[in-house]
């Protein structure tokens, strides 16, 4: 699935056409890892170094997308990117089997999995302006969320998702996107469970919020 | 990679009867829950593959070891 | 999959959006934790190591080096004394210029990069166990830096 997609031109202030596409492969990993990680590291180095509030400090930069090669095959797993003039801006992994919902009105009824989610750094805000520029896209995590939601509908699911999220993303899942925050949870080292309701999944396809 | 083919599945009665209430259970159509068990069923697989073990724990927090061939 | 077009839509999420983490996946701490269970052996010390000795070979003191290869040198005393210390990527990157080293695999041994190299990581960790105080460097020590030298610099 390739399609096209929407992007805020941050400097402009302006929508630019991007990519949205799901045939993600190893290639895109690597372009991840040899692009993104090295200036998230030095983003989160200068911010420590700088006395940042911990919550301001990126707190992903350990992930490795190379080890995720062998989930390409599975069919539980969906990847989906988003690219902009064919530079990478976003990555996600979603998992189409095997959760449910936690809500008392959803338990048991099958979800979709936000497993890993990430933007390019340039995008971020924080990271950008600790390296002295301005950051180049936006609403690309909305757009991801949005291509999450879309797949849990076309799954059957009715667009119910859920995720396990960073304290420092907690603002943007409850307040941005309107998920319900469910509770901290032991088993993933007491990150906040967020889930979307079919009837919450809709309202920010519509672009409100509960 | 997303072009879908179609094949006729033959089940038992009691087969269907199974399939019908997980799909009153967990809000899907029949056609989404046997693709779900079919994922469920690599997921293991793969796993399993790579060594890891799956099991069921009872309320006694008792664990038996449930292997899949 | 159709996406959302309404471009007033999209402008108020990115104004909503912006200023927030918007990432999903463990924790810093959990995974530093994996990676310490884990079977991967640490090359970390091999760095250190090799710093120290390359530095020492040259007869730099750790402020003549940070001046020489133009990096802090609070972080270069934090990479020589503390092991847990990661260093930045642009400082490696300035060691393995200096030192005339692929930077590539100072990155791994900095562990700044995974490398899937058993024999790599086995060698550098040899090389990291055979630690000494600091002194001007011995012919072993001499020989040792060679031989990591070599290393790094092997296709």
């Amino acid at each position: 699935m390739r399609t096209s997609v929407l992007l805020l031109h941050r400097a402009s202030g302006e929508p630019v056409e991007g990519e949205l596409f799901d045939e993600v492969t190893v290639e895109h990993f690597l372009e991840a890892q040899r692009e993104w990680r090295p200036i998230v590291l030095d983003a989160a180095k200068r911010l420590v170094e700088a006395g940042a509030a911990k919550e301001e400090i990126p707190r992903h930069w350990h992930w490795d997308w190379s080890s995720k090669e062998s989930d390409l095959r599975v069919l539980a797993y969906g990847f989906v990117g988003i690219a902009y003039e064919g530079r990478l801006q976003g990555l996600m992994k979603l998992e189409t089997a095997g959760r449910s919902g936690r809500i008392a009105a959803q338990k048991g009824k099958p979800l979709v999995y936000v497993d890993y989610l990430e933007t390019a750094p340039w995008n971020i805000k924080q990271i950008a302006s600790v390296l002295g520029a301005k950051p180049k896209f936006g609403a690309i995590g909305t757009r991801l969320i949005e291509a999450a939601v879309r797949r849990s509908l076309e799954e059957g699911f009715k667009g119910r998702l859920g995720l396990h999220s960073l304290s420092s993303s907690e603002r943007f899942y409850l307040d941005v996107c309107g998920m319900t925050a469910v509770g901290k949870d032991p088993a993933k080292q007491s990150l906040l469970w967020c889930e979307f309701t079919p009837e919450q999944a809709e309202k920010f396809l519509a672009g409100g919020t509960a | 990679m997303n072009q879908k083919r179609t094949m006729t599945l033959n089940l038992t009665d009691q087969e269907m009867k199974v399939l019908e209430d997980l799909s009153n259970q967990k809000d899907l159509s029949k056609t989404a829950v046997l693709r779900q068990a079919l994922r469920l069923y690599q997921l293991v697989e793969v796993k399993l593959a790579e060594g890891g073990k799956l099991f069921f724990e009872d309320q006694k927090k008792e664990k038996a070891e449930l292997m899949v061939l | 999959m159709k996406m959302n077009t309404d471009k007033n839509w999209l402008k108020n999420m990115a104004e909503r959006e912006d200023g927030c983490f918007v990432s999903v996946g463990g924790l810093v701490e959990s995974l530093e934790q994996k990676e310490q269970a884990s079977n991967v052996i640490p090359m970390k010390p091999a760095f250190v190591r090799f710093v120290e000795l390359a530095r020492r070979e040259r007869s730099l003191s750790l402020e003549q080096f940070a001046e020489k290869v133009d990096v802090d040198l609070v972080e270069l005393v934090k990479i020589e004394t503390e092991a847990s210390y990661k260093p930045a990527i642009r400082t490696v990157h300035r060691i393995a210029e200096f030192l005339k080293v692929p930077q590539k695999k100072l990155l791994a041994l900095a562990g700044l990069l995974q490398m899937k190299d058993p024999e790599f990581q086995t060698a550098a960790l040899r090389f990291a166990a055979r630690s000494a105080p600091v002194e001007k460097l011995s012919m072993q020590e001499h020989s040792d830096l060679e031989e990591i030298v070599k290393l790094l610099c092997e296709q």
